[in-house]
């Protein structure tokens, strides 16, 4: 067998039995690394463990990612399964009711905070509770190109996902020298699960009417005028969480068809 | 099965320092490469230590010519047939001073090296790339093309509009398979920095060691970047991964760049 990028590494992921959560799974296990996903749904969740067919170095955890208990409970469970924790990717977020700001309801956007920005926080301050002891340790958020950019009918997840970019900044300066990095991926309009779910809503939420229009505001500002893929996002993601780039840091790495301007 | 297999690379100032270092991660995943540089001894030297047998070749040229850049290309293609990644990181300064004492010629030299350089090789690697619907180009810019340190001006200059370029060319041809990004390392000290470093320090009226050290104060980890950091962002955008990755200014500069 080949040396794998990340052999001999664990990690955990919230929102890892499909999508980007689950291609960076997958990617992880392929290089060798052992790996809880999180989710929701059990039932689920034990199926996405059959699919990735990783045997004993994959495992589930179920619980909602906007909630502290799930978070703070995936930490605690990995090292428990497996000893340590190398590598946490804080991937689970969206919207649940996209809405304007003059029509947001302070219910949906408590939601977005809990499920973008605090889950993000909760989740990184449990391992790096773990990691600094360690010297070592890498950090992932799946942050979006919304937190860069600021699209119509979103308020919310552009403000969660501007927030945790700054999160990100404060604390690879924190950790800077302890042998952990903390970084963003940004990826740009994928077609994942949630977003063909959530999309026909949004779509009248950003006033563009239809779920093809929505997905077409997203990559006409792309030079590749396509949506990105996840395994695009978990090739990045393999590749900040390898020692190979224990240098990067700090850094919001853009996986976006080239959407944003800066 | 290596990530980049049966692929054909040119990088310009490839014979030490980042060129060097991406050269030979591309060959250990399985690219035939050519790198170039002025000096045909350090070439020969480069591609006798690299030893990568019949898949590294140098080609002498200065990128500042604009034959040599289209020389660079054409030879790449003539010797491997095709040409699928070009890295243009050959650069540099030389003759900085504070802007009010600065001379034309620092300043031409400077975009020459830098910006006319990266123009000249990639609009030649693109008539070979755009046919085949195919094709990474890789600019190595700077944390200064991001940000801006006082006495280096025309370096700073000169990779803000490469990184400029990066951008709108990325747009042009995003649509035909190929990716244009910058990487933005912070300091390295590479054998141009040593060479070159202790007079822009001089220039930003600061010693070569106080230079380095601001770099490294600046960023979360508190100390200098490596070649090898470089390389390993250059390895995944040039991968068949790095497809929805274009006209990206990417930091690899241990957390300095403020965006």
């Amino acid at each position: 067998m080949t040396m794998g990028k990340l052999d001999g590494k664990v990690a955990a992921i919230t929102g890892g039995t499909r999508s980007i959560g689950r291609a960076i799974a997958e990617a992880f296990l392929r290089e060798g690394a052992k790996v809880v996903v999180n989710g929701r749904d059990p039932v689920k969740g034990q199926a996405a463990l059959d699919e990735i067919g990783a045997g004993d170095r994959a495992a589930f955890f179920a619980g909602d990612a906007s909630e502290q208990t799930t978070v703070e409970g995936l930490v605690d469970f990995t090292i428990d399964r497996f000893g340590q924790l190398d590598i946490m990717v804080l991937n689970s977020g969206g919207v649940h009711q996209t809405a304007p700001v003059f029509q947001m309801s302070d219910e949906e956007w408590k939601l977005e905070i809990d499920w973008n920005l605090n889950h993000v926080f909760w989740g990184m301050r449990r391992a790096l509770q773990h990691m600094i002891p360690r010297q070592c340790g890498r950090i992932l958020v799946t942050s979006s190109v919304e937190g860069k950019l600021g699209k119509p009918g979103i308020p919310g997840y552009a403000a969660t996902k501007h927030a945790v970019n700054g999160l990100v900044k404060a604390a690879a300066h924190e950790v800077g020298t302890l042998g952990i990095t903390v970084n963003s991926i940004l990826p740009g309009i994928i077609e994942t699960d949630i977003v063909r779910a959530t999309g026909p809503e949004s779509a009248i939420a950003m006033g563009v009417g239809t779920y093809e229009n929505m997905i077409g505001l997203f990559t006409q500002e792309s030079a590749i005028k396509r949506p990105n893929k996840v395994e695009e996002v978990a090739a990045a993601a393999v590749l900040l969480a390898s020692d190979a780039a224990r240098n990067i840091t700090g850094c919001m790495f853009p996986v976006d068809g080239g959407t944003m301007p800066y | 099965m290596a990530e980049l297999d049966g692929r054909i690379a040119a990088i310009t100032g490839g014979t030490r320092g980042i060129g060097r270092g991406i050269a030979e991660a591309f060959l250990r995943e399985g690219a035939k490469v050519v790198i170039s540089g002025r000096d045909a001894q350090s070439g020969a030297r480069a591609v006798s230590e690299i030893d990568g047998g019949d898949a590294v070749h140098f080609v002498q040229g200065d990128v500042r010519i604009r034959a040599d850049c289209d020389h660079l290309i054409d030879g790449t293609v003539a010797r491997f047939g095709s040409i699928d990644i070009l890295v243009n990181n050959a650069g540099g300064s030389s003759n900085h001073a504070q802007v009010a004492e600065l001379t034309d010629e620092a300043l031409e030299d400077a975009l020459k090296y830098n910006l006319w350089s990266t123009f000249w090789c990639t609009r030649k690697a693109l008539g070979y790339m755009i046919p085949q619907q195919w094709g990474r180009i890789i600019n190595i810019s700077s944390l200064e093309g991001k940000c801006g340190k006082p006495g280096v001006s025309i370096y700073v200059t000169a990779k803000h509009a490469v990184n400029g370029f990066t951008k709108a060319c990325a747009h042009e041809v995003g649509r035909s398979g190929i990716t244009v990004n910058s990487l933005c390392p912070g300091a390295i000290e590479t054998d141009l920095m040593m060479s070159e470093g202790p007079r822009a320090a001089e220039s930003m009226g600061m010693t070569y060691q106080q230079l380095l050290e601001w770099y490294a104060k600046d960023s979360a980890i508190k100390r200098l970047n490596e070649v090898e950091d470089v390389a390993v962002v250059a390895l995944l955008l040039a991968s068949e991964a790095g497809a929805g990755i274009t006209g990206s200014l990417i930091s690899i500069d241990g957390g300095a760049a403020p965006y």
